[in-house]
């Protein structure tokens, strides 16, 4: 079928670009949604701003930097404790938010004075952290603030720092998706190589493109430690400043997201040789051929099959009573982007479930190529979905189970259908083998927990009382 | 052999990543690497690794072999030049459907 124009889209019939039903023997060469593209005035999205995918995303992972937001306090606010992702030092990045807290005689007079006096008073109230992200918004971006040059007066004030600058305001792009671009590549040009890191295996590689929600990367760090690799970078799950300034020492640079990090390990390949492997961490039949791979390229074969056959023995039988559960059950994946190719044939290979709708706010078209060839034939792919096109969607599809954030979940919520926090998770680790099963848990107690039917009736009921209430 | 090529390309293009990378030579490289490894190793060839880049597509070859292998049971009784023409009849589309014949908009840029 051609790319398809929704009933609630007809007023903004440019939309029908950006939504396609797979047909039997249809391929991405006949049809592929636009994406990456700017939002059609009219249509009420779900996407954040690009500050906010450099900040919460990636930046503000890290363990043991200051994130100082250069802005109105709301865009601190904004991308602060939205996203779980722990760490290994007592979660320093979650109890803290940074802002210069600009006001309206800054954005007049400018507010360059008053990002040096937040720097050196964070710096202050923190002396054991030495390192800080600082971000652009789209007030200080709009009245030509230099946080660069700011940074380089603070550093040889201070002499013990190092700053890293995001140059990188909400209207920079049409998405999350420029911040994740602006970061990489502005990490690559600036602090790659700044420092010799230590070398403790002769395995060596950087895990690009996860983020430790509630704990993936440490489940993922697990497995390669016990085949003796050493991971010289996470970027940025439970990663440190400098472990990522160390990058370009790794033999091989592992990529799960591509699309938030693809950038920066196209680059170390480019600029240092190192290669690309690019593998699915989640999903169970996905993480034993990720650890396949990586055993291959470094000669470690039997490391790899003992984790396997160790991880496999633990979890096996608990992914198979979760599969009787799920299997047949339809499920729509509404997330970021690379979640809809990652999971969908997942979910399906290991829990026998369909995946009838799939959305993402931010995939550019090569995400759309990988979830269209992985995806089923009648499955509804939609970029940068609004509101009024998911509850329409959800009409024709009638999922058992939503997979998404917590803006449109509560949305599903309203129609008394579950919904799983896609991005942060509802009870995670959802990475490696224990995190599938996570997944399938969380899944399986949505589906049949009876809180939405039960929420669906109004008490004061006859029907209420009938069913015991 | 041509509904053996579709059923390959249809396999990997749903099981691998490495066809769809950022670019048309990361795709073209990957394609061709892989698909030659797969060549190699199935015929009992060694694998020549020269590069970090070679280790990598031997990698992804020697896992996706143990699943094709899986998959098609026909796919171990092909001779070596029948196994040739599918592997390249695969390459080809691979290449037709991800760089040659794909809409996607960014594959060309000379940047990242
Ligand atoms: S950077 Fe701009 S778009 Fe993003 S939160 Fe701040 S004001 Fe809003």
């Amino acid at each position: 079928m051609p790319l398809k124009l929704l009933k609630c889209d007809v007023t903004i019939p440019e939309r029908e670009k950006h939504v396609y039903i797979k047909e039997p023997g249809e391929d991405t060469t006949q049809y592929l949604p636009i994406s990456n593209a700017a939002t059609i005035p009219g249509t009420l999205s779900e996407r954040g701003c690009s500050y906010c995918g450099a900040k919460l995303v990636i930046g503000g992972v890290l363990k043991d930097t200051i994130q100082m937001i250069h802005g109105p306090v709301g865009c601190a606010y904004d991308t602060w404790h939205t996203k779980r992702y722990p760490s290994d030092n007592d979660n320093f990045q979650l109890k803290y938010v940074w802002s210069t807290n600009l006001k309206e005689k800054h954005i007049v007079f400018g507010g360059e004075k008053q990002l040096k006096q937040s720097i050196i008073e964070a710096f202050q109230e923190m002396p054991d952290i030495k390192r800080m992200f600082i971000y652009t918004t789209c007030a200080t971006a709009l009245i030509g603030d230099d946080p660069k040059a700011v940074a380089k007066a603070v550093e040889k004030e201070l002499g013990d720092v190092d700053i890293f600058v995001v140059e990188c305001p909400g209207f920079a792009g049409v998405s999350q998706s420029k911040g994740h671009h602006v970061l990489n590549m502005g990490w690559i040009n600036e602090k790659v190589g700044t420092l010799e890191p230590t070398i403790t295996s002769p395995y060596t590689i950087n895990f690009i493109g996860d983020y430790n929600i509630q704990g993936d990367s440490q489940v993922l760090e697990k497995y390669f430690h016990k085949m003796g690799i050493q991971i010289i970078a996470h970027f940025t799950g439970n990663a440190s400043y400098d472990d990522l300034r160390g990058m370009h020492r790794a033999q091989l640079n592992v990529v799960n997201c591509a699309r938030s990090a693809g950038y920066i390990a196209n680059e170390l390949k480019k600029r240092y040789g190192i290669p690309r492997l690019d593998i699915d961490s989640w999903g169970f039949e996905y993480c034993q051929d990720a650890l396949r791979k990586v055993g291959a390229f470094f000669g470690l074969e039997d490391k790899a099959e003992e984790v396997i056959a160790e991880e496999v023995a633990k979890y096996k039988e608990q992914m198979e009573w979760y599969r009787a559960g799920l299997k047949g059950k339809k499920v729509c994946i509404w997330t970021g982007g690379p979640r809809l190719w990652h999971w969908t044939k997942a979910l399906e290979d290991d829990l026998g479930m369909t995946v009838v709708a799939m959305s993402s706010k931010f995939g550019h078209q090569e995400d759309f190529e990988k979830v269209i060839a992985r995806g089923n034939e009648g499955t509804i792919y939609i970029d940068d979905a609004n509101e009024l096109e998911f509850f329409e969607v959800l009409e024709m599809v009638k999922p058992d189970l939503v997979l998404t954030g917590p803006r449109v979940g509560d949305l599903v919520k309203k129609l008394h259908l579950p919904y799983i926090n896609g991005h942060a998770y509802h009870n995670g680790p959802y990475m490696g083998f224990e995190g599938s099963v996570n997944m399938a848990r969380d899944m399986y107690n949505a589906i049949y927990s009876p809180l939405m039917k039960l929420a669906a009736i109004d008490v004061r009921e006859k029907a209420a009382l009938e069913v015991g209430v | 052999m041509s509904d053996k090529v579709e059923q390959l390309t249809k396999f990997i293009q749903e099981k691998c990543l490495w066809q769809f990378l950022s670019r048309t030579w990361d795709r073209e490289e990957a394609i061709s690497g892989v698909i030659k490894m797969i060549e190699t190793l199935q015929t009992g060839g060694q694998p020549v690794i020269e590069t970090p880049i070679d280790k990598c597509h031997y990698a992804d070859a020697k896992v996706l072999l143990t699943d094709i292998n899986k998959a098609f049971s026909w796919f171990g009784e092909l001779k070596a030049d029948q196994l040739g023409e599918v592997l390249h009849g695969a390459e080809a589309r691979l290449k037709q459907i991800t760089i040659t014949g794909s809409l996607n908009g960014e594959l060309n840029h000379q940047l990242y």
